[in-house]
């Protein structure tokens, strides 16, 4: 039976009010927050306009870069010895973590000893790994095993949470099966999670590096060696156009391993790897410890 | 009747390892054992490091100096306006700044290889060695603090918010083009509005990367707290420095808690 249909009424929706207004409340509350801490850097209208001046001379003063003076003092092994210093510390992280990481995680680990150990990652996490080597270094003396164990000791708290979260993420399906073949704990961890998450976590190793070599050459700033130590001194004589060298070389080196570890990273994660929005995901996990979803 | 044979029990052979996994795996471990001496590693650090005098200096934490306002809380707020204005002033350039760098939205490809390189170049150098080279070129304090971070988290801000744009939704873009749009209008209306949520939750992240790093930044001159933690390091004072970190565990963990809470009602 046909239904006579009532004639539309002609009404546009007005624009909700209620999204304008807190549109609004944040602006105004992020523009406050701005004008607060403007106020907090003791700036003078002066010394904000010829900052960028400053910069720009400064700039200017490294070109040409002194690639041969830097050379003959060694740049390239200082370089080198940062990615040394990054890899030890890199590696201490991983050996240390996959142990904990199983421990850490939900669905292999009791309550009882998961807890803990994932306070302890939360912890070795939030604080900042140049602090560590702060107070390291005054323990075990100047130098690069210092750099290194403040990144491996950082390191261990990243890499066990990602780690344990890789672990949580597997198919219980071989557990089972391990579990119905009398299998004991440690064999199914064997057997059964690690032969799954192993790329995953290798490849977490690799990122990690990644980001411990810039880690590393932060470290030689406050003297635990590397291109950091020679940016400093070269910085407290301003030779600026040894300083251009040292930066021209500190690019080269991040940008080249940047390469070569995500083409190694793609390469082991055939197939299983998201698009980059993912990894820049788990970069931005990885440094604030905070997960995107 | 006679008895159901069994079957042959055959055992599937064992695979060999792929060889460039081998091969990766040497190498690995060469390389670990030749940094490990560049480093000059020794295992002695791990007994010694129990029975060095300078534990004893970190204990009693002196709190009624930590609590004074002038010692710790005023650098900790320096460190929160640093972080705060870097994180704007980080952001807001960012925004036009990632479009030029999407595929989908760069107005041409001029544009999009120069800010692609000029951005990549600026990620490459640690975020305290610009808070280091700007401390030289414009004095030492949280001026050249936020200036550094300001122009590292645009560098962050750039690469994770380019790669959300590549990949919008090309469709409505293209309606507006057809439609006769204008570069920028277009991209306005057709783009715009599909990656403001992600805009707004990676500008929490980087707020809370910059809190971090701005932690760290008075190590190199660049002002706030870390400014404290290294006077009090070169006199030995670590039971004063272990108060700091106390403090900044404490504001690191709320933090986080805040941040979840705010992306939850975001997203």
């Amino acid at each position: 039976m046909a239904v006579s249909q009532p004639t539309p009424v002609e009404t546009r929706p007005g624009r909700p009010l209620g999204p304008r207004i807190w549109r609004w409340v944040i602006a105004v509350v992020i523009l406050v927050a701005a004008a607060w801490s403007v106020t907090g850097l003791n700036v003078s209208v002066d010394r904000l306009l010829n900052a960028s001046g400053d910069a720009w001379n400064v700039i200017k003063r490294m070109w040409p870069p002194a690639f041969s003076i830097e050379i003959k003092r060694g740049v390239i092994g200082k370089v080198l010895q940062s990615i040394y210093i990054a890899w030890v510390g890199t590696v201490i992280g991983a050996i240390l973590s996959l142990p904990l990481s199983f421990l850490a995680a939900g669905n292999v680990s009791p309550r009882l000893i998961r807890l803990p150990i994932r306070q302890v990652f939360n912890a070795i996490r939030s604080v900042p790994e140049l602090i560590v080597a702060v107070i390291l270094i005054a323990v075990t003396g100047l130098g690069p095993w210092a750099g290194a164990l403040a990144i491996g000791l950082h390191s261990i708290g990243t890499l066990g949470k990602l780690s344990s979260e890789a672990i949580e993420n597997i198919d219980a399906g071989p557990i089972e099966a391990v579990d119905a073949a009398g299998g004991r704990w440690i064999s199914a961890m064997r057997w059964a999670v690690l032969p799954q998450v192993l790329p995953v976590v290798v490849s977490y190793w690799l990122f990690r590096f990644e980001i411990n070599v810039r880690a590393s050459a932060v470290l030689g700033l406050i003297g635990a060696g590397g291109i950091g130590s020679e940016l400093v001194s070269q910085l407290n004589f301003r030779n600026f156009p040894e300083v251009g060298a040292v930066l021209f070389v500190t690019i080269v080196a991040v940008i080249t391993i940047d390469l070569l570890s995500s083409a190694l990273r793609r390469a082991i994660i055939q197939g299983g790897a998201g698009p980059d929005q993912s990894r820049s995901g788990e970069a931005l996990e990885d440094l604030t410890g905070m997960s995107l979803a | 009747m006679t008895a159901p044979s069994s079957p042959p029990t055959t055992w599937p052979t064992k695979p060999r390892p792929r060889v460039s996994i081998l091969i990766g795996a040497i190498l690995a471990i060469a390389f670990t054992v030749y940094s490990a001496r560049q480093v000059d590693m020794r295992f002695s650090t791990f007994a010694d490091v129990w029975t060095n005098p300078l534990w004893e200096k970190f204990w009693p934490i002196p709190w009624e100096w930590v609590f004074d306002r002038r010692n710790v809380i005023n650098p900790l707020i320096e460190t929160f306006q640093i972080a705060i204005i870097s994180t704007v002033i980080g952001c807001s350039i960012a925004l036009p700044v990632s479009f030029a760098m999407s595929r989908l939205t760069t107005p041409n490809s001029v544009t999009y290889y120069s800010s692609r390189v000029v951005m990549n170049i600026v990620r490459a150098i640690p975020d305290l060695f610009w808070a280091k080279l700007l401390v030289t070129a414009v004095g030492v304090g949280a001026f050249a603090g936020s200036w550094a971070l300001s122009i590292f988290s645009l560098a962050v801000m750039v690469k994770l918010f380019s790669e959300d744009i590549d990949g919008a939704d090309p469709r409505p873009l293209e309606a507006a083009k057809a439609a006769g749009g204008r570069h920028i209008p277009s991209v306005a209306t057709g783009v715009f509005p599909t990656v403001f949520p992600a805009y707004v939750s990676y500008s929490l992240y980087v707020f809370e990367l910059n809190i971090r790093a701005s932690l760290v930044l008075g190590l190199v001159g660049a002002g706030g707290v870390g400014r404290v933690i290294e006077a009090q390091r070169q006199f030995f004072r670590f039971g004063r420095i272990l108060g700091i970190l106390v403090i900044i565990f404490v504001v690191v963990v709320v933090l986080e808690q805040v941040s979840v809470a705010v992306r939850k009602r975001l997203v």
